[in-house]
C-alpha cells in the first residue's frame, strides 16, 4: 500500500512540476503590436549610425562581417538595404546532459520504489540555428544622406532531441525560438563592421 | 460421401473470389457514398472578408514609395519583429516575432505598400498567430499607430 501511495504522490508532483514549465504568462495578441519600455533599449543596442554616403558599401561590408562570423547569407535586397543570414551549430551543453542523467536516475529509482515506470528522459537541446536580420538605410532627415544607420537583430532557433516520460516516448524535433539579447554580441558585430568600413560607429 | 477434392478446391477458390469482389465493391461504394459537399462560394468575397480587409488597410499621405517601405520596416523592427523578406519592386515586407516569453508561438506579418494616385500610399498588413489569422481590430490599429510614428514623427 505504502509504496503505491508514494508512487502516486511522485507522479502527481512531477506532473505539477511539468505543468509549471509549460505555462508561462500568456501574451495576448493585443500585445504584439505595441511598443514596450524595452523597445527603445533594444533599438539602441541593435542600431549604429555611420558617417558615410555609400549605403551599398555599408551593406556589402555588413555581409562580409557576417561571413567572417561564419554566417551564410540567405536573403538580400539591395534597394532596401536588407540582409538575412544564418548559421547552424550544435546546441548541446554539459549542464543539460548532467541534469538529464540525474533526472533519469532518480525518477527510475523512485518509480521502482513506487512500483511504476516513472523514468523521465528529458529531451535536451541538440541543434541550433543562429540567425541575423540586418537593415541598412540612409537617415531621412539628414537631407543629403550623409549618414547611414544599420540595425541588426540576432535570434536563434533550437531543436530538441527525443526523450521518454514513463512509458510514453517524446519524439524529437520540438522547437524553441528566442531573441538574442546579449549586448556583447551586438557590440562585437558593430566593432567589426566599423573596422570593415574604416569608420567609427556612433551610438544612437 | 467425401466430395471430389478437385471440386472442393474450386469451391474455396470461387468463395475467395466472391469475398474479394464484394470487398472491392464495398470500397467502391464507400468512395461514392459520401461525396464531399461542394462549397459554391468558396472564392466569393464575404462580408467578413471585406471587414477584415478594411481593418488591415490604411492610406497615408506620402509620395515617396521607398520611404514608405522603409517606414514599414522600421516600424516592424521597433515592434520587435525580425524582417524575414523584403522586396522593393513589389513593395512587400514579411516579418515575424516570437510571442515571448512563450517560446513556441510565432506572430507573422506581411505588409504591402502600393501607390494610390500621385501622392498617397495604401498599406495593407496581414498578421497571423501560429497559422491563424488575427482579426482583432485593435492589433491593426496598434500597428498603424506605430507606422504613422515611424513615417512622420520618427525621423529624428
Amino acid at each position: 500500500m505504502r509504496p503505491r501511495v508514494i508512487g502516486v504522490a511522485l507522479v502527481l508532483t512531477s506532473s505539477l512540476l511539468l505543468a509549471g514549465c509549460s505555462t508561462g504568462p500568456k501574451t495576448t495578441s493585443k500585445d504584439f503590436f505595441v511598443l514596450t519600455p524595452e523597445s527603445a533599449a533594444n533599438k539602441s543596442m541593435q542600431t549604429r549610425q555611420f558617417e558615410t554616403r555609400d549605403a551599398d558599401e555599408l551593406l556589402s561590408a555588413s555581409a562580409a562581417v557576417l561571413q567572417d562570423l561564419g554566417f551564410q547569407v540567405t536573403e538580400s535586397d539591395r534597394s532596401l538595404g536588407f540582409l538575412r543570414a544564418a548559421k547552424e551549430r550544435s546546441a548541446r551543453e554539459y549542464g543539460q546532459e548532467w541534469t538529464r542523467g540525474l533526472v533519469a536516475f532518480f525518477s527510475t529509482i523512485l518509480g521502482a520504489l513506487g512500483g511504476a515506470n516513472t523514468m523521465m528522459l528529458m529531451p535536451i537541446d541538440l541543434q541550433q540555428q543562429i540567425n541575423a536580420s540586418l537593415v541598412a538605410h540612409p537617415i531621412p532627415d539628414d537631407g543629403d544622406g550623409a549618414r547611414n544607420e544599420v540595425r541588426i537583430v540576432f535570434y536563434r532557433l533550437v531543436w530538441k532531441g527525443d526523450g521518454q516520460s514513463g512509458d510514453s516516448y517524446i519524439p524529437p524535433g520540438e522547437q524553441k525560438m528566442e531573441m538574442i539579447r546579449d549586448a556583447r554580441l551586438y557590440q562585437s558585430f558593430f566593432a567589426r563592421l566599423g573596422k570593415a568600413v574604416f569608420l567609427e560607429a556612433e551610438k544612437i | 460421401m467425401s466430395s471430389n477434392p478437385d471440386a472442393n478446391g474450386r469451391r474455396t477458390r470461387s468463395r475467395a473470389w466472391a469475398i474479394a469482389l464484394s470487398g472491392a465493391i464495398a470500397l467502391g461504394l464507400a468512395g461514392c457514398a459520401s461525396p464531399p459537399e461542394e462549397p459554391v462560394d468558396l472564392l466569393a468575397p464575404t462580408e467578413e472578408q471585406m471587414k477584415i480587409r478594411n481593418l488591415q488597410t490604411r492610406t497615408f499621405d506620402i509620395s515617396d514609395r521607398q520611404a514608405a517601405i522603409r517606414g514599414v520596416i522600421q516600424a516592424l523592427q521597433d515592434l520587435g519583429f525580425i524582417i524575414e523578406r523584403a522586396n522593393e519592386p513589389l513593395g512587400m515586407v514579411t516579418g515575424a516575432r516570437f510571442a515571448e516569453p512563450r517560446y513556441f508561438d510565432v506572430v507573422g506579418v506581411t505588409v504591402t505598400v502600393r501607390p494610390v494616385g500621385d501622392s498617397r500610399m495604401t498599406v495593407r498588413a496581414n498578421a497571423i498567430f501560429n497559422n491563424e489569422p488575427i482579426t482583432d481590430p485593435e492589433v491593426y490599429r496598434n500597428f498603424f499607430a506605430t507606422l504613422e510614428r515611424s513615417l512622420f514623427i520618427g525621423r529624428n
